[in-house]
């Protein structure tokens, strides 16, 4: 790196999910004259694309201090996202660490999916000058501390609801149920690996937690009051909700919102995201094709995990490998997020917010 | 293993598809060999440091070499060659070259014929290679490992050329990737989008690439990734190679 570039406090590797966002970004890049690209177009190139930086990111803490970073996009096919890409995939989120690791940035964060293909080993990734987090413990206390917003703005009681957690196997998954365990009537866990699903609901019927575990979604639907949604999966159906159900969608795709029948008594949010007080830039500034959201300076629980790191000059592996978030270092990270001016994002779906 | 296309052209039992696309490729290839020949030679003439002026002679020999190599192979097996340097494309491609060299501009030279072009051909002549295999096969993959040489060589010279004065450097790349890139963004679009390249027998090859395993997007995917890997290389931004590829024909 020359002396006229400024330090790069964080990276951001991350990885679009819908092509109408792509194709936005595209058309917002092309000069007027040229004409607007198709998606078909679009598809053609953009999954050949080698990761790589595309803007810079400037962000504000509330106690004065100022942070560099930047977004790498991993460039990976949102039709691709299956495990028959796999191998490609992690080709594509290893070429964009190893980016990250170019640039010089100090603290880099694997966003939503890029976190999953690698199966949360980060340890290996991080070198002395370079730590990695997958950003999933900030997602989480995001993602329960929303779920405890929204319950009381409903009147809904945690201790008398039985929460439904729809991915509970997962990195993100297990450490919501670990903190809701203490505060919820009973969980209802839900994933498709069985073994998984057995084993963890045998460790908490061990702490005598009230419990119900099935790979059928269909059969814990009835019971459940509350439901958080970290799979990162299209085919979740939620046929049959309870009425006045509370869910947080915090899974990518985002796509429950179009699986659900009962539309009209479903109280909705996207979940794991925070608000930063302070504000940020992004240079250049694709904030109204690739992350636009209804409310001012909102960004994902994941990213801003690795920038509260960077405002505390804490370089290190906060999330590392899978199943190690404790309630604990949810609170840790929160506490500091708060310290910082980053707060929870409002609630808000697709339909705007709430 | 000899890939059935070879063996097939070997017993003459090409169907007439399989044998028009190959026909088309190496008439590619060479009109490629000769046009990157060509610009050597020309750039030679604007030098005036004895050693350079050899060193450019010598790599347009290499250029001749390869196509000669395909040449060679073609004249083997028949195929119906059609060498043309006018072209809507390849023609383009060698005035903007021209109109460089007669500024002796020697950098810009450089990017034209040792980025742009040299990306296409090591992507293109890999994928053709493995779909291919077999001699064919084996041809195009050595002389791709060849004109990777030429792209490192150029690439260390152009980022120390960058470091100088990044400013300039990057805006004046920047507009020989609009001159330049937009042609061959335009030749491997998956429609022509400025008529026929005038080397192909009959239609475009690209409708028909699928007789030998190949398709346009990939191959223009693949080659798009390795001028982006070079960009990279010379120290381009991502921030400016995205937008650069954005604002690109397609
Ligand atoms: N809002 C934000 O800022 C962030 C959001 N995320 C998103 O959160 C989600 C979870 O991330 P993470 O915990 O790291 O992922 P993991 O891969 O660790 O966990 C995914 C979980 O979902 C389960 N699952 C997958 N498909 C289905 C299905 N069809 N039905 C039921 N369960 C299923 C898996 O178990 P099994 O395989 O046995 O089914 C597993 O329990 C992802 O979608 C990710 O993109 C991540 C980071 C940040
Ligand atoms: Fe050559
Ligand atoms: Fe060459």
């Amino acid at each position: 790196m020359d002396g006229t570039t400024p330090s790069i406090d964080f990276a951001a590797i991350g990885h679009q999910d819908s092509w109408q966002n792509i194709s936005a970004f595209v058309n917002s890049i092309r000069n007027t004259g040229q004409g607007k690209l198709s998606c078909e177009k679009i598809k053609d190139i953009f999954g050949f694309i080698s990761p790589k930086e595309i803007f810079r990111i400037k962000a504000r803490s509330k106690t004065g201090t100022e942070i560099n970073g930047v977004y790498i996009e991993t460039f990976i096919d949102p039709d691709k996202l299956h495990s028959q890409f796999v191998r490609a995939n992690i080709n594509k989120v290893l070429a964009a660490a190893s980016r990250a690791k170019r640039l010089g940035s100090k603290m880099v964060t694997l966003g939503g999916f890029t976190s999953i293909v690698l199966e949360g080993e980060l340890e290996s990734l991080s070198t002395r000058e370079t730590k990695f987090t997958t950003g999933n413990t900030l997602t989480a206390a995001f993602i329960v501390k929303g779920i405890e917003k929204a319950a009381e703005r409903l009147g809904i009681s945690l201790h008398q609801s039985d929460i439904l957690i729809i991915g509970a196997t997962g990195d993100i998954g297990m450490a919501c149920a670990n903190y809701m365990k203490s505060r919820a009537n009973k969980l209802l866990l839900c994933a498709r690996n069985y073994q998984r699903l057995e084993k963890m609901a045998g460790q908490l019927v061990k702490e005598k937690i009230k419990i119900d575990f099935s790979v059928r979604l269909e059969d814990l639907l009835p019971q459940a009051k509350i439901i958080i949604a970290v799979a990162s999966s299209m085919d979740i159906k939620l046929n049959h909700c309870n009425k006045n159900v509370l869910i947080c969608d915090a899974g990518y795709p985002k796509n429950l919102e179009n699986n659900i029948i009962y539309k009209k008594d479903v109280h909705l949010f996207h979940g794991g995201m925070g608000q930063v007080s302070g504000g940020y830039d992004f240079s250049p500034d694709y904030s109204r094709s690739i992350y636009h959201y209804e409310a001012p300076h909102l960004v994902h629980g994941c990213i801003l995990e690795a920038m509260v790191l960077a405002f505390e000059k804490r370089f290190e592996s906060f999330s590392s490998s899978k199943g190690n978030i404790t309630t604990d270092k949810m609170e840790e990270i929160y506490r500091l997020s708060m310290k910082h001016g980053i707060g929870l994002a409002p609630l808000y779906n697709s339909k705007g917010l709430w | 293993m000899e890939s059935v296309i070879i063996q097939s052209l070997k017993k003459g039992e090409l169907t007439m598809e399989e044998f028009n696309v190959i026909s088309d490729i190496f008439s590619q290839a060479i009109t490629g060999e000769l046009i990157g020949m060509s610009n050597f030679a020309s750039l030679a003439e604007t030098i005036d440091d004895p050693h350079e002026k050899m060193e450019a002679v010598e790599h347009a020999n290499s250029e001749r070499m390869h196509a000669e190599g395909f040449l060679a192979y073609a004249r083997k097996k028949n195929l119906k060659i059609n060498v043309n340097m006018n072209g809507e494309y390849w023609g383009n491609v060698r005035k903007q070259f021209l109109k460089y060299a007669h500024n002796r501009d020697f950098t810009a030279c450089l990017i034209i014929q040792e980025v742009m072009l040299e990306s296409f051909a090591i992507s293109m002549y890999n994928d053709v290679g493995h779909a291919l295999g077999g001699e064919a096969g084996d041809l195009f993959i050595s002389i791709g490992n060849e004109e990777k040489e030429h792209l490192e060589h150029s690439s260390d010279l152009l980022c120390a050329e960058l470091k100088k004065d990044p400013a300039a450097f990057e805006s004046k790349f920047e507009e020989i990737h609009f001159n330049c890139m937009s042609i061959l963004a335009e030749f491997s679009a998956t429609t022509d989008l400025r008529g026929h390249c005038g080397v192909c027998n009959g239609d475009c090859m690209k409708g028909s690439l699928h007789h030998v395993g190949l398709d346009i997007v990939t191959l223009r995917g693949n080659a798009m990734a390795i001028y982006e890997e070079a960009l990279d290389n010379i120290g381009i931004s991502g921030e400016k190679s995205i937008i650069w590829m954005a604002r690109l024909p397609a």
